[in-house]
Order: C-alpha cells, then structure tokens, then sequence
C-alpha cells in the first residue's frame, strides 16, 4: 500500500491557522473535501470528532492520526496538515502537536483502513522525518517528503 | 452496662460496626444524588453523637486529630499512588500556584470577609480562612467518578494535584496561625519564609524516602505477598513522621512518596493499589463518623448565619476570583477556570485542622470548629449537587462506556516489561467490526480476552471485534501509541 494511492497533494495544508483541537479536524475535512468532490465537510468533521471522543489519535512526538469511518465512500482518503506553532491535541505525552494526517475509510474496509494507520503511525516514528517535514513551507515540498519516505520502507 | 473489658471493647466494635456499615451501604444513594459520601458520614457521625439518637458521648479533640492526621496520610497516599506521571507533567505547574499562593489567597480573602462582614477579630478570621482554604481530592474525585463524569485531562489532572498539594499549605498556615495566637505573639514576614521552608523540607525528604522506599520494594524479597502492604503502609507513616519531626511539611511528604512509588515498578502493583484504596475508604469513612460525633447540633444553631454567610461567601466569591487570578498565566479557556473555580470541594480536611486550634486552647475555638463545619458542608453540598450539571453545561464531559462484566488482572512480584490495555469498542473505533486477523498489531503484541456481554471469548483470527466489546490487549510499552490509535477507547480501572 502506498499513501500516494490516497494523500494527493491538494489535501495537503502546508500551514495550518487553526488553534483549537476542534479548528484542526474542521480545517483537515476541508481539505478531504476540497481533494475529493462528493466528501461532505460536515460530515468529515463528526466522524472524526466521534473518534476523538474515545481518546486523542494525538500519538505523541508532535504527531496525530485523526480517523473514522464513513459511508458511501469507494476508497480510503487522506489530508495532511502541519502546524508549526503547535496545538493542543490532547496528546498522550501531553506535548503540543504539529503534524496532523487525517484519514475517512469506507464502512467495509476495516483491513484496509487499519493497515494505513498502523503504516503512517510507523512513517513518523522517524525523527529526521519529522524535522524535515516542519522545515518545509510549500504543500509540494511536504508531499514529496512524505512520498519520500513512504517509498523508502 | 458494664464498662469491664472485654464488653467495652465489644460494644465500641458493635457500634462502629454498625456506622460503618450503615455509612458503606448508603454510599451510593449519596452518589446518585450528588452529595459527597463524605458529607453522608459526617452527617450518620452527628446523629449517633451525644445530641443526636445515639447518644455517643465523645468529645476527644486530641484522639479526633489524631486519627484525622493517619486518615489523612492514608488517602493521600492512596491519592499519590494513582497520580500518573503524565497528569503531574500536564498539572503541576498550575496546581503549584494553586496550591501556594491560591491558598494563601483564599485564607487572606475568606478573613477578610469574616472581619469585614461578621466582625470576627483579625487573629480568628486569618485562622479560619487558613483552616478552609484548602480543597479535597477524595471528596472532587468521589463526586466526579459517582456521577460518571470523565474530565478532559488538563481539568481533572489540575484539580487533583490542587488538592493533593493544598493541604500542606493550609496545615502550616493553621498551625503557625494557631501557635501564635495560643501564644498571643504577633503575625510577622517569618511565616512567609517559614512556609517555604516547611515546604522545602517536605518535598526533599519526600522525593528522599520515595526514592529509597521504590529500592528497597524493588530488592526485598519477603515471604508473604502481604508483607508488601505492611511495607508501603509503614512507608505511608514514615513520610509523614520524619519531615513533620524535622519541622517539614509531613503531608506534602507523604503525596509525594506515594506519586514516587505508584510511577515506580511495584512488586504485587495491582494488589497494593487495591489494598491502599481500601485503607483510604476506611479512613474517610473512620475519619468522616468520628468528626461527625465531635459536632454539637446546639452549638451549630449559634454560627448557622455566620457559617452558611462565610461557606457561600468562600464558593461563589473567593474562590472564582482566585482560581480565576492564578490560573491567568496558563492559558485555560474560560469555561475551564469556570469548572476548576466551581469544583474546589472542601472535605475532611478543614474539620481536622479545625480541631488543632481547639487542642491548642486557643479561645474561641469551638466556635471556630462549628463555622468551620458550615463552610464545609455549603462548600460540598452546592458543587456536589451541581456538579453533573455544570459538566454538561459547560460541555466539559467525556461520555463513559459501561464496565465490563469480568476483569482482567495480572498480579505479578516482579514489574514486568509488558502492557495490558484494557479497551472499550465503541462504533467509532478503528478496529470495530474487522476480524483480529485484520488489525495489523505490532509484533509481540497481541488480544489476550474478549469479553462481550456476560460471555469471556477466547480470541481466534476470525473473531470479529463488535462495539460494545471489551478487550484486552498485551504490548510492549513501546508500542502503546499504535494500539491505542488502533483500539480507541481505554478503559479506567
């Protein structure tokens, strides 16, 4: 699986002007909205607020992985946001938050959809990934990054 | 009746059997109502009392206080070895000045108000707002848990550090206070640099005996899986004992061992953990019905006016302005200072220290325990019953999903490199509704038990995960982050 098949480079914002937890999913399901026609931001947005309910996706390090599951869709897509000031995302470390990849799934794609979590969450395990994705300032630069290393494992 | 023993002995554990159990049993209509249990104590104390249908005679101020100081160590201590690491890193620098120069304030404010308002002398008034200044961990924490409510974490983790720090504070002001005026010496700057000092003392010799006391559970080797809890008992004691000898803080002392070991590896960890909860129920309960007995009725009638003035004066005013005032340089949002200022629980706490100045001699200090009372009680039964409501209103709660029918535990004398998560699945976890061998699990980890609805499931490749399933997964410590993103929700113990 390559995140290439579901990030395309408009879903990525290269800055970030929200500040809240809440600012961030709405700005990330704008983005989904705005890279593939037919993903209501409305809808985008309770999805994943549902899933923060349960417990930050904020996985420590300056890293989160909003998610959620939503019908009709026919294939996993993605948007990616950065912001370097930092939000409180109610991380688990408790840390501010920078890098932001948010994904919606079909209703049936369980496997699919967990495989890409559990691979993205591995991509920015990577410190000197992370460093360079923050120093970055154009939404080309961050895609290619993340490309990049993606291509790399 | 005969007073030999062992009659003596046998009716005193017949009659604090009997409040014991009547306290235990009625605990949780107290908390569908939103009254802290505690107050439901005091309050069966005062009706057993002398002036109640009981007519226990007692009035031992010293045997009072004596049993208040180890209650007190004991939920402390129980209250520092369930404070994780993460929520002091997230609280503790708010909390501190909460803990500091917010009790400070809200002594200096609270006597303010009784000089001003209802003429008490300057002496008095500064001790009593030094005996009510700070809140209860115990007494926030019942209330929250029993009305189902789940804090975001900054909140909650404030909240509990506030109250687990404020007490040391609030002891060395009443005692200083209560030593001067037993003394008739004035006030001076030296109880500013005493206070530091106080503190100082107890927080070193704290980090010093939690250090040597996680060593020496981590390197003993006992008999008995039950000598280990008379170890962490007597390490509960000590860090009272030796600061408080040395002129340190003995109860900050104490918070802060507990907060050293509970973080640390523990032989037997989830059987001490149960164990020091059960010691802390049976202080606040011991605790709660022994002060209930020191209160007179008749001698409340007399400050009725001048409490309830002061117990409102203390909730609605002061403690917002101060919540309000400290918290300003850690960028809350409001509606969160709201919550912290509207949820400071007074407890136990107050009534114990308000029974020093009685030992002291000082004059007028039964009337003070009387106030004092008042204030308590206006100051757990407004936030108590509110509590659920201003959650809501403020938007502030996490739903919580029902606990599961079974409970999987592994009790271990060794700290083991090893996790288990205990999860909910909720509609919106990522894992709902795929088969186990769908959830790519880090390697080495794995789903040990499933329990869904009164039935255990023993986890095969094709089980397949439903909501409103409980499970239970094994990982690295490592590799937490990804099964936590995986599964959702975890579950409270």
């Amino acid at each position: 699986m390559k995140i290439a098949e579901f990030l395309s480079p408009q879903a990525v914002i290269p800055e970030l002007t929200a500040r809240t937890k809440a600012e961030v999913l709405r700005e990330l399901s704008q983005a989904l909205s705005r890279a593939h026609a037919g993903l209501r931001v409305e809808r985008v947005v309770e999805v994943l607020q549902e899933r923060e309910k349960l417990g930050s996706t904020g996985i420590g390090e300056g890293v989160a992985i909003p998610h959620g599951k939503l019908g009709g869709m026919v294939q996993l897509q993605a948007s990616f946001g950065l912001s370097r000031e930092g939000v409180d995302f109610d991380a688990i470390d408790g840390k501010p938050t920078h890098l932001f990849f948010a994904l919606v799934a079909p209703e049936n794609s369980a496997g699919i959809h967990l495989k890409a979590l559990a691979r993205i969450s591995r991509l920015f395990k990577n410190p000197v990934f992370r460093a360079a994705i923050l120093e970055a300032r154009t939404a080309e630069d961050i895609y290619r990054l993340i490309a990049q290393e993606d291509a790399k494992a | 009746m005969t007073t030999s023993e062992p009659y003596a002995t046998a009716l005193l554990l017949v009659i604090f059997g009997l409040l014991m159990a009547v306290s235990a049993v009625f605990s949780r209509a107290s908390g569908r109502l939103g009254v802290p249990v505690a107050l439901l104590f005091l309050i069966i104390g005062m009706i057993a009392g002398r002036e109640g249908v009981g007519g226990v005679a007692f009035d031992d101020y010293r045997f009072a206080f004596r049993l208040g100081t180890v209650a007190l160590t004991l939920i402390l201590f129980d209250g520092g070895l369930n404070t994780p690491l993460s929520a002091v890193r997230e609280g503790a620098r708010p909390a501190a000045v909460l803990a500091t120069v917010g009790v400070a304030a809200t002594a200096l404010l609270v006597a303010v108000g009784a000089r001003m308002l209802f003429g008490l002398e300057w002496m008095h008034a500064l001790l009593l707002g030094a005996v009510v200044s700070s809140t209860d961990a115990a007494a926030v924490f019942a209330v929250l848990r029993s009305s189902g409510i789940q804090l975001k974490r900054r909140v909650g983790a404030t909240l509990e550090l506030e109250s687990g720090l404020n007490d040391p504070m609030a002891a060395i002001l009443t005692l200083s206070l209560t030593e001067a005026l037993s003394r008739g010496e004035p006030l001076t700057w030296h109880l500013a640099l005493e206070v530091g000092m106080q503190l100082a003392m107890g927080g070193v010799l704290g980090l010093g005996i939690g250090y040597a006391g996680r060593a020496l559970l981590t390197h003993v080797r006992l008999p008995a899986a039950g000598l280990y809890a008379v170890l962490t008992f007597s390490l509960a004691f000590l860090a009272y004992g030796l600061p408080t000898l040395v002129e340190g803080s003995g109860l900050l002392s104490v918070y802060v061992v507990a907060v050293v070991l509970g973080n640390g590896k523990l032989p037997y960890r989830t059987g001490l953990i149960r164990i020091h909860d059960a010691l802390a129920w049976l202080s606040q309960v011991a605790m709660f019905l022994v002060l209930g007995l020191l209160v007179f009725p008749s001698r409340l009638l007399q400050v009725a006016w001048l409490g309830v003035g002061l117990g409102l004066l203390l909730g609605v005013l002061v403690r917002p302005l101060v919540v309000t005032l400290c918290l300003l340089p850690f960028r809350f949002r409001w509606k969160e200072v709201l919550y912290i200022s509207w949820v400071g629980l007074r407890g136990a706490v107050p009534i114990i220290f308000a029974t020093f100045p009685v030992l002291a001699g000082v004059t007028g200090a039964d009337a003070l325990f009387h106030i004092v009372f008042f204030i308590v009680v206006v100051n757990s039964l407004v936030p108590g019953t509110t509590v659920k409501w201003v959650t809501h209103r403020l938007g502030l709660q996490a739903h919580v999903p029902p606990a599961p029918q079974a409970v999987l535990e592994i009790a271990s004398m060794k700290d083991l490199h090893g996790d288990v998560l205990p999860f909910y699945i909720d509609e919106a976890s990522a894992v709902a509704g795929s088969s186990l061998a769908d959830i790519p699990l880090p390697a080495g980890a794995t789903l040990m038990l499933l329990v869904r609805g009164d039935e255990l499931v023993g986890p095969r490749g094709d089980t397949v995960l439903q909501p409103q399933d409980h499970v239970y997964v094994f990982c690295r410590p490592e590799d937490r982050a990804l099964v936590q993103l995986l599964f959702g929700r975890l579950e409270e113990e």
